[in-house]
């Protein structure tokens, strides 16, 4: 009995499905098909080759160009007024490709907070912007050996009202406590008591230098060198001493280094013995020095002993 | 792609922070728009060019102006002279200023709807302009762009994230600075993205309930 009624009823649903324009199954199968095609394009984009320790090298100088994620953070990594890439790190950087047998850098500038998962997306290469190499961020990225080292140093208001020179200040004081997305110095209040909670976090060291002379914070801290650059324009505000934050009850010196994804130490080490090379030969001091950075700034600290944490 | 729910319950406590902020820009700027949209609409109907000239050129660019750059203006430039407001303040002020100069047109939209004969009948009444005004035409007029107002409603929670650019840590906020400590993206993004889901729809069945009885 059934079949005979079946045959008329859907010539009657494939008439209508035929006239009515595209109904819900057939728009939900396009969606279905266009999700299938992002997920293809996405899977051809190979996140890691079979080589042990990466291919990336030979990759880039095939390209001939490396991409560096920077941070707009002036002397580490920034575009300067002719719109050139320049800072510490992108000069070094391009030295020491150039000897690696790539021609080209190319900057990929972004907040320092998405340095990180930038480069793990893909997005750029290398990180180019002086990061700090501590125990977290090697759990998610390698480093190169430091070619800096470095003390903090906090921007506070004009005669340093609050009396501002350190961490134990800070808590002391109350004082309202900024600093950058994704800095190490985040780290540092909390080891000090302060409740992180509390900490405004601005996007870079222009927007907290802001938040200071408006008042809306009493100190922002970032590294020495950072600080004193970016009050040279402020007449409101000005940079205290340079301080060694303490971590585990120590005083801590941090080192900056360059960051490569974690498959990568093929490209890592080869980079790591042409600044070797660079830091013997003095040429590295000679890099760095346009940038503020003296005698004082030059280390023999390894990405290990700063990664131990 | 991996999915980590230990990341997801990580995040909870962050997002109930995030959520409530959120709420907090959106009732208030909701406020602060409708309040301010009345009064533009009403200042346009002053029968001076002298009034409505300027107003008129206020809210014109206002609303042709990026809600983001009039958040950095109001953040960023404003205390060069001395003018600071927190975050969310100056936040909740700039979302509502800016969605004002849209609800002045709803509202003009649904006074110029009264019909001409209640305009007549309140003159043949005798009725003070002020009466006229609170008992016959707004009652009338608000009543008919209730569900245009709503949509606002959810266009401007739907531009809560901006915020995120002036520190606010709403919920777009609290999930990246999740993601950048933790370096798990999918996890936050995905919650925030569903509770926008969530909130709008909420909002639209909320709003559609409020018509009927409106209309009815």
């Amino acid at each position: 009995m059934a079949p005979p009624h079946r045959t008329p009823l859907r010539g009657i649903s494939d008439q209508r499905s035929r006239t009515a324009g595209p109904t819900r199954r057939t728009l939900l199968a396009g969606v279905a098909a266009l999700g299938a095609l992002g997920a293809a394009g996405c899977s051809r984009v190979a996140t890691a080759s079979d080589v042990k320790g990466g291919d990336l090298l030979g990759r880039l100088q095939a390209q001939g160009v490396a991409r560096l994620g920077i941070a707009g953070e002036i002397p580490f990594g920034y575009i300067d007024k002719n719109g050139e890439l320049t800072g510490e790190a992108p000069e070094l950087a391009k030295v020491i490709f150039k000897r690696l047998g790539v021609d080209r850098v190319q900057p990929v500038p972004t907040e320092f907070g998405s340095l990180i998962p930038g480069l793990a997306s893909q997005q750029f290469d290398v990180v180019a912007a002086g990061m700090y190499i501590n125990a977290d961020r090697c759990e998610q990225v390698i480093f190169s050996d430091p070619d800096y080292q470095m003390l903090d140093a906090y921007i506070v208001r004009k005669g340093n009202p609050l009396g501002l020179h350190n961490y134990r200040d800070v808590v002391k004081k109350k004082a309202k406590f900024a600093t950058g997305t994704g800095y190490a110095e985040i780290a540092y209040a909390v080891e000090h008591g302060y409740k992180e909670d509390d900490i405004l976090i601005v996007p870079d060291q222009v927007a907290g230098l802001n938040a200071v002379e408006s008042g809306r914070v009493d100190v922002f801290a970032g590294t020495a060198l950072t600080v004193r650059e970016v009050v040279k324009k402020s007449s409101k505000a000005e940079a205290t001493e340079p301080f060694a934050p303490l971590v585990g009850g120590k005083p801590h010196v941090d080192g900056g280094g360059f960051a490569f994804r974690p498959d990568e130490t093929n490209l890592r080490d080869a980079f790591n013995v042409e600044l070797q090379k660079l830091k013997k030969s003095g040429e590295l001091l000679r890099i760095l020095k346009p940038f503020g950075f003296t005698e004082e700034e030059m280390t023999d600290l390894t990405a290990k002993e700063l990664c131990g944490g | 792609m991996k999915w980590d729910w230990s990341a997801v319950s990580d995040f909870m406590p962050h997002f109930w922070d995030g959520l409530l902020v959120t709420l907090q820009i959106l009732v208030l700027g909701s406020l602060v728009s409708f309040g301010l949209g009345l009064v533009w609409a009403l200042l346009m109907r002053v029968p001076s060019r002298w009034v409505t000239w300027p107003i008129g050129v206020v809210t014109e660019f206002v609303r042709n102006t990026p809600l983001l750059v009039q958040l950095f203006f109001l953040f960023y430039v404003l205390p060069e002279w001395n003018i600071t407001f927190s975050a969310l303040t100056t936040g909740v002020v700039a979302i509502g200023l800016h969605y004002s100069t849209y609800t002045m047109q709803v509202y003009r939209a649904g006074i110029e709807g009264v019909p001409v004969g209640q305009w007549e009948a309140a003159t043949a009444l005798n009725l003070p302009l002020r009466r006229t005004w609170t008992a016959i035409i707004l009652p009338q007029a608000i009543r008919r762009v209730v569900p245009a107002l709503g949509n606002y409603v959810i266009s401007m929670l739907k531009d809560t994230p901006l915020l995120m650019a002036i520190t606010v840590l709403e919920m777009l906020g609290e999930a990246r600075l999740f993601s950048q400590q933790n370096f798990q993206f999918t996890e936050p993004l995905t919650v925030i993205g569903v509770a926008f889901i969530i909130i709008s729809y909420l909002a639209s069945l909320a709003l559609r309930a409020l018509e009927r009885r409106l209309v009815h």
